[in-house]
């Protein structure tokens, strides 16, 4: 009875850190809007090259302005613009480090061992998580998909 | 009475290989569904009271795979809900569900492999060609029952006369019993070995022959097996879950699989009952 409490307890403490959203709530509720223009792009055309069995058409968003707080991120903008378009999408880990793992069902290795979701911001490929890289005012956020680690969309390795 | 169990080692070894590679490579849910089905019927036939008591833990396992999938995977086009902006998705949830019936199904015909193939015939399998193969699976398959038989002995006994209270009776036992296991297989080992184990010819206690009944279920077996590995092999029993549940249509290929796969794993119940209602009718006529 002892250990049934625990658990039980334990699992309380767990849900009560989560808020219970249903789909229409989700998808209706607005955020609130900064003044910060920013438009995202997101973008799969090396799948389609890859097999246009996985994928018909590469564009998924294209030029869509999201309008943002002050010290946001592109993990915001995303988010933001994902949420605003209905787009389904994952990510993995939490404040120290986000990552993408899939956008629209398209997931990282679904084109291959080197696939997976890469961002710029003004065209330039930053190497950090995208939740540490802050956006500013009319910033141009792509969400490419690679085939070949980057080399297909323009981010090459460099190596070392 | 002729019983399932008394069949030849190697007819029961095909049907077993047979069932369980098509348990673990169609991903499936109506081959699982059937597997499953199967599965249950025969433990309820071979044991029944005991199967009732270990369904409840295959229940719980069950509940606890098929709901932390959804929490984990949130790929999907149907949302349920959001929790903390993570979808939880239909899909995701029936994903959880089949994919915690594909393991179920393949531990309960595990155990149906080990109340059917008992040590003798697994040595008689492998003893010849592989003793040293043999002899590990033989003592592997009976290590952890027999270290909690031998862990329940010590305990009580620990518990009766020991002079330590509380975690350190546990302990104390808990560290007799696997000191006495090493011990066991060193002296195992030594007296297999000055026994001459593995260097000559093995022979047996039980003498088993191969009849017409064996040869006729082995026929039966490999057809079936054929048949259902067909349409995993031609990729017409397709099946896909993310983004959205998509099935193959049911065709003739496919709808054939389908069948030979229930009749598959229905083969020990129905040759169970068989047996069962010769029997009842062989008493009836005395």
């Amino acid at each position: 009875m002892k250990k049934l409490s625990a658990l039980l307890i334990v699992i309380i403490a767990v849900f009560t850190g989560c808020t219970i959203t249903s789909v229409d709530d989700y998808y209706n509720t607005t955020e609130k809007t900064g003044n910060n223009k920013i438009t995202v792009t997101i973008n799969c055309d090396t799948a389609v090259d890859y097999d246009n069995k996985i994928r018909k058409n590469g564009t998924i968003l294209e030029n869509y302005t999201v309008y943002l707080e002050d010290n946001s991120t592109v993990f915001d903008a995303l988010k933001t613009a994902c949420k605003e378009n209905k787009i389904q999408f994952e990510y993995q880990g939490s404040d120290s480090s986000v990552y993408i793992e899939g956008i629209d069902y398209l997931y990282e290795f679904d084109c291959g061992e080197l696939s997976g979701w890469e961002f710029s911001v003004n065209d330039e490929f930053k190497n950090v998580g995208c939740n540490n890289c802050p956006v500013k005012n009319g910033d141009k956020v792509e969400w490419l998909y690679t085939c070949d680690l980057g080399a297909d969309i323009g981010n090459g390795y460099a190596g070392e | 009475m002729n019983t399932f169990k008394n069949l030849h080692p190697i007819t029961l070894m095909c049907y077993f290989l047979s069932i369980l590679t098509i348990s673990m490579f169609s991903f499936n849910p109506v081959f699982v569904i059937s597997g499953l089905f199967g599965a249950i019927l025969y433990l309820l036939m071979i044991n029944n009271k005991a199967s009732i008591k270990t369904f409840v833990g295959y229940l719980f396992l069950f509940i606890i795979i098929a709901i932390t999938n959804p929490l984990f995977s949130h790929n999907g086009a149907t949302p349920l809900f959001f929790i903390n902006d993570s979808r939880i998705t239909l899909e995701a949830l029936l994903y959880g569900v089949f994919l915690s019936t594909m393991i179920i199904e393949v531990m309960l015909w595990f155990r149906c492999f080990n109340l059917t193939f008992d040590n003798e015939k697994l040595m008689y399998f492998f003893g010849k060609t592989f003793p040293k193969l043999g002899l590990i699976i033989s003592m592997a398959l009976h290590y952890i029952p027999n270290l909690i038989s031998e862990y329940k002995s010590i305990l009580s006994v620990q518990k009766t006369f020991g002079g330590k209270k509380g975690i350190g009776v546990y302990i104390k036992s808990f560290s007799a019993v696997i000191t006495q296991s090493l011990e066991n297989s060193i002296e195992k080992s030594n007296s297999m070995s000055a026994r001459g184990y593995g260097k000559v010819k093995r022979t047996y206690y039980s003498n088993f022959k191969f009849t017409k009944y064996d040869l006729l279920y082995l026929v039966i077996t490999v057809v079936l097996f054929i048949m259902s590995a067909t349409s995993i092999i031609l990729n017409t029993a397709y099946f896909n879950f993310y983004p959205t549940i998509e099935m193959n249509s049911i065709t003739m290929t496919s709808a054939l699989s389908y069948i030979a796969f229930l009749l598959l794993s229905l083969l020990p119940f129905v040759f169970q009952v068989k047996e069962e209602i010769k029997w009842k009718y062989l008493v009836s006529k005395i």
